[in-house]
């Protein structure tokens, strides 16, 4: 009773490590421990790839 | 005038649009509607003929007459984030807050009744075709045999989720793959398939859709032909920014003021002629990827967008700027 589709399914990477900034609501921004803007370091978000499309996301198609 | 963001904390793409209004003197309130009731508040009225509200977050209160735009961006499902979230709660604080939104005068990145309706990858499909955007040939169905038939006609397929979205429990994700050619299709009654002759590709094409402006980048395809979908594809080089066809830009155009959308982020696959295929438009699709390997200015576009250069989409549409 499998559809179609899920033949050509697959393990989706559930990655646990958290992000190496997080949310400063005073700035509205995700900063870095350092205090940077993480949207200004663009090593960071290329490493992170929290800018990309990416398939299989929790919350949101609109890759 | 305040443009109001909603989406989530992690977002780092919408910290990308939040610096650049920052940077220039755009007053900018970002809140969560997961967070509504709780860090996120609101309240308001309808009094001697006329409406007031007011939203307030992490310490910064905004009049709903005060704001000049809505993005749309990443928001979690109000009332997400209680102690007791509950099916009810959610309706009545999506309700309570979209409702309002909706009753000031401030415009959308995206309404959310045309993102809504934007989602519906057929519906993309039938408006990209009436738009003049080349369409690869497509079949949806649950009849085996018509699955059957069609891959007869196009013998060499893929398939992909109707919807876009991937299964949970356990979490997996289902690429776009290529359909060998001795498959059965007798799974297809078991759920809406979706199946589209593929597209044998130099390039895959990401157009990014802001107001009027059309940014778009290209990618080189890997040399294998089974690696359809190239967000699973090994990178055979970066995106680099290419200019955009007339007739795609034409057809993108008519897309975006049929669906009534302000941003779009288009997929297509280039062929061998050079052609564009359309695969799919998301309403709310990914940018900074694009940016960082480009340096397009995709984030300073929308926050121009934000902060009220450019006209709204719709049928109402006018070149004339916008009063903010």
């Amino acid at each position: 009773m499998r559809p179609f589709a899920l033949n050509y399914a697959r393990s989706a990477e559930e990655l646990e490590v958290s992000a190496p900034y997080s949310y400063d609501s005073r700035l509205q921004l995700n900063v870095l421990p350092d205090g940077r803007i993480a949207a200004h370091e663009h090593a960071v978000l290329r490493e992170w790839g929290a800018t990309t499309s990416t398939a299989g996301s929790k919350t949101h198609f609109d890759d | 005038m305040t443009v109001l963001i909603l989406t989530c904390e992690q977002d780092v793409t919408a910290d990308m649009v939040v610096a650049e209004l920052n940077g220039a003197g755009v007053p900018v309130v970002r809140l969560d509607p997961a967070d509504l009731p709780g860090v996120v508040a609101l309240s308001g009225e309808y009094v001697h003929g006329s409406f007031h509200g007011h939203l307030s977050t992490a310490g910064r209160l905004v009049s709903t007459d005060g704001l000049r735009s809505i993005w749309v961006r990443r928001p979690g499902e109000p009332a997400a984030h209680v102690a007791e979230p509950s099916a009810w709660l959610t309706e009545e604080t999506s309700q309570a807050l979209y409702g309002m939104l909706h009753a000031t005068g401030a415009r959308w990145m995206n309404r959310p009744e045309a993102a809504r309706r934007a989602r519906r990858k057929p519906w993309q499909l039938h408006l990209a075709q009436r738009s003049g955007l080349p369409v690869p040939a497509t079949l949806i169905t649950t009849f085996p045999q018509a699955a059957r038939d069609f891959a007869a006609r196009f013998p060499d397929l893929v398939v992909k989720p109707v919807s876009g979205t991937h299964p949970e429990d356990p979490p997996r994700a289902v690429p776009t793959s290529r359909i060998a050619p001795d498959a059965d299709f007798a799974a297809v009654a078991f759920g809406p398939t979706l199946l589209q002759r593929r597209i044998p590709k130099r390039a895959d094409v990401r157009l990014t859709a802001v107001g009027e402006r059309l940014l778009a980048a290209r990618k080189p395809a890997a040399p294998d032909p089974d690696h359809v979908d190239v967000r699973f594809a090994p990178s055979v080089g970066p995106w680099q920014p290419v200019d955009v066809p007339a007739s795609i830009a034409t057809g993108v155009h008519t897309y975006l003021r049929e669906a009534e959308l302000a941003y779009g982020a288009f997929d297509f696959v280039e062929d061998s002629d050079g052609i564009w295929w359309f695969l799919e438009c998301n309403q709310s699709g990914q940018f900074g990827f694009v940016e960082l390997d480009t340096g397009q200015p995709i984030a300073a576009t929308v926050a121009k967008w934000l902060a009220g250069h450019e006209p709204e989409p719709g049928p109402h549409a006018t070149p004339a700027a916008r009063p903010t």
